[in-house]
């Protein structure tokens, strides 16, 4: 966010937002202006167990932390205070940006719309190729913030001109209290709520939240548990259950792999992966193989050549599944939207922009056939 | 000793790659190191208000011993050289009871100030001010027998990788400091097991968050390696250990060890403390750390990278 931006979303928060209790007049931190976790007061968890003495368990993602007193989960953004697991990033955003939906990337949903986006520091995993890595691996304190409490944030989308909010760029279910109270202010201010994640997340805190989401991409890094080991330090099959209960809730779900050279890519791996989200999620769950380039702790290797994504896209088709993208590729045909059934080009894409959008009403304008999404 | 080295010295020397040579002024270029010794002195918990006489006296002993040498000023001019940037990265995390005492950092400093490193060359940190001024100290950046102050987040801006770690480390030990002191405690950590000497190291990278799991095996021994060329010398204060419920202070958990202890191995120093919390947790009919399943394995990786010995069986204990 430039500095017009910074000073935009300020002033229209400063005018708009409801003043929590706390914040009396004369307080440094107001809605929209620099923060840091020093400033706010402690958001108590919304999941998590107390443990014996001042330990607690953290009940968020399956890392499952055991979190001693003044230590902090591996998101390093959660941290144990007397007994008390609180919440250090609700309300303080490090990244603010107006994108488009497109860049998510969420093909299905609102073409050309605008997303309010939004990031706080900290990610529950660590991925050696993370594009976002200086506000992902990085405490709260150790980066930028602002002050933007989910009704300011809500607020400001809608001035922005934005259809939607994103909680993005980093890991969103480190910050999923935030994301929540942010769902609910833009439900309310007629906006829909999205999230980009990891899919890194338990049970109940994801069902608890669906509801209130009207899309979610999740990154499936592989479809190999030793990649989730070794270049991710997670595992792969709570990120499988969260996709399945995300298709079962209703919620617009798309996945993104990113095809590493020589890690992930192999078409084996993929027609793997393919049929599996064929037969647990189904074929109209649109899969965006996407380009990867050496950043972080994976700079050794080169970007992702256009023909293994190719490939990938062939394979995958091959298997069946009916909404096939390619990513990073510009101007690449694996960018449209096709119909599955008669090839006409619904939405013509390059890169972020649509060159065009000929969807009528959801469906196909020549057989048609619905297209499953959310377009209005 | 002086001027000669032991059989397990120059040993020490030679497994670190290179022999020690003997610069004009008669010091180290390479200071030796002395693999498993850790040298101990008697130090009062901090009940009443320690002078710094006391301090002082306590601190020379334990060099000398871990050092072989006659005197603690001697073994701070084998260690430093004058134009060394010593940083003393002290551990704060659990406040002002449970970190070293100022009274004990001032004496190690002015230590080295009578050895001939420079008051100004002389850095005491921690990740952030903050934590220092909860722990007791003063932060100045000029003047007094050192400097103090919080690393504040001036990180690398690349991570540096080392083993199963890939982590951005302080700008002020990586591009300012030429020796680096691990000035700890003794005291159990829910997690790593003991937190002393190296899991002081912690605060010296960005994400230490992301590298707590398996008892921050091998993680604790990636860092060292990629800090060994400058990790000269452990200090521990354990006039006050914690033999549970660390990390955080536990006056439960606390006893009265009166020790202070020093080591050029910074394993040894921290096998010493995992004996001594043991033995406190089987005098409270504790379990062990190991029955408790958080042993500092990270010990045993570190001895595999070759930076000393982490069998508390293999230390020796010189007692000033």
């Amino acid at each position: 966010m430039n500095r017009r931006e910074l000073l935009g979303v300020a002033a229209g928060c400063v005018a708009c937002a409801a003043v929590p209790r706390w914040l009396a007049a004369g307080d440094r931190v107001q809605p929209g202006l620099e923060a840091s976790t020093e400033d706010l007061p402690a958001h108590e968890a919304s999941w998590y167990k107390k443990l014996e003495g001042t330990k607690v368990e953290c009940e968020l993602c399956p890392q499952g932390c055991s979190v001693a007193d003044l230590e902090r989960g591996t998101c390093g953004v959660r941290e144990n205070r007397a007994g008390t697991y609180v919440t250090l990033v609700h309300s303080l955003a490090c990244s603010v940006h107006v994108d488009p939906v497109e860049k998510k990337p969420l093909f299905h949903v609102l073409p050309g719309e605008q997303a309010f986006s939004f990031a706080a520091a900290g990610c529950n995993v660590e991925c050696k190729f993370c594009q976002n890595w200086e506000i992902s691996q990085f405490r709260p304190e150790q980066v930028r913030n602002i002050y933007l409490p989910p009704q300011s944030l809500a607020e400001a989308a809608k001035r922005s001109g934005a259809k939607l909010t994103a909680a993005t760029y980093s890991e969103p279910v480190v910050f999923w209290e935030y994301v929540r109270d942010v769902a609910v202010a833009a439900n309310q201010a007629g906006l829909r709520p999205t999230v980009v994640s990891n899919g890194y997340i338990k049970e109940k805190p994801l069902k608890d939240v669906l509801p209130l989401l009207a899309a979610i991409k999740v990154d499936l890094k592989s479809f190999r548990e030793t990649f989730y080991q070794e270049q991710v330090r997670g595992h792969l099959e709570p990120v499988l259950k969260s996709l399945e209960l995300i298709r079962a809730s209703g919620t617009w779900l798309e996945i993104v792999v990113l095809l590493v050279p020589t890690l992930n890519d192999s078409a084996e791996e993929v027609r793997d992966l393919s049929r599996w989200v064929k037969a647990h999620l189904g074929a109209e769950v649109p899969v965006h193989f996407t380009r990867f380039h050496p950043t972080y702790r994976l700079t050794n290797l080169p970007p992702t050549p256009v023909a293994t994504l190719e490939r990938a896209w062939q394979v995958a088709r091959a298997e069946g599944l009916e909404y096939v993208y390619l990513g990073n590729v510009p101007g690449h045909p694996g960018e449209n939207t096709v119909c599955p059934r008669c090839q006409r080009v619904l939405v013509k894409r390059v890169g972020y922009l649509i060159e065009s959008n000929n969807l009528k009403d959801g469906k196909c304008p020549d057989c048609g056939r619905g297209i499953p999404g959310v377009w209005s | 000793m002086s001027g000669r080295y032991s059989r397990r010295e120059l040993l020490g020397v030679a497994s670190a790659g290179v022999l020690a040579c003997r610069a004009g002024d008669g010091r180290a270029a390479v200071p030796p190191r002395r693999p498993g010794v850790v040298g101990l002195a008697e130090l009062a918990p901090a009940g009443g208000a320690p002078d710094l006489e006391s301090c002082r006296s306590a601190v020379a002993r334990a060099l000398a011993a871990a050092t072989g040498r006659e005197s603690g000023n001697e073994a701070v001019r084998t260690l430093f050289r004058p134009d060394d940037v010593v940083g003393i990265k002290v551990n704060c995390l659990a406040g002002k009871r449970m970190s070293p005492r100022v009274e004990l950092v001032e004496a190690f400093a002015r230590l080295l100030v009578d050895g001939g490193v420079a008051e100004s060359r002389i850095i005491v940190f921690e990740r952030s001010s903050r934590e220092l001024e909860q722990a007791g100290f003063s932060i100045r950046r000029g003047g007094g027998p050192y400097r103090c102050f919080g690393i504040d987040n001036d990180w690398d801006r690349q991570p540096s990788i080392s083993g199963a770690i890939g982590s951005c480390f302080a700008r002020l030990v990586s591009e300012q400091c030429t020796a680096l002191v691990s000035f700890g405690v003794v005291k159990d950590h829910d997690l790593a097991g003991v937190s002393a000497g190296l899991k002081n190291l912690y605060g010296l990278i960005h994400n230490p968050n992301k590298y707590h799991d398996n008892n921050c095996d091998p993680y604790l021994a990636d860092v060292a390696q990629h800090l060994r060329a400058k990790l000269r010398l452990t200090v521990l204060d354990g006039a006050t250990a914690q033999c549970h419920g660390g990390p955080a202070f536990y006056a439960a958990g606390s006893f009265a060890l009166s020790k202070v202890a020093a080591s050029t191995d910074p394993l040894a120093a921290d096998a010493w403390a995992w004996a001594e919390i043991d033995a406190e947790r089987r005098r409270r009919e504790l379990p062990t750390l190991e029955a408790e399943k958080r042993a500092p394995r990270f010990l045993a990786t570190a001895e595999r990278y070759g930076l000393g010995v982490g069998d508390p069986a293999r230390v020796e204990r010189v007692r000033a």
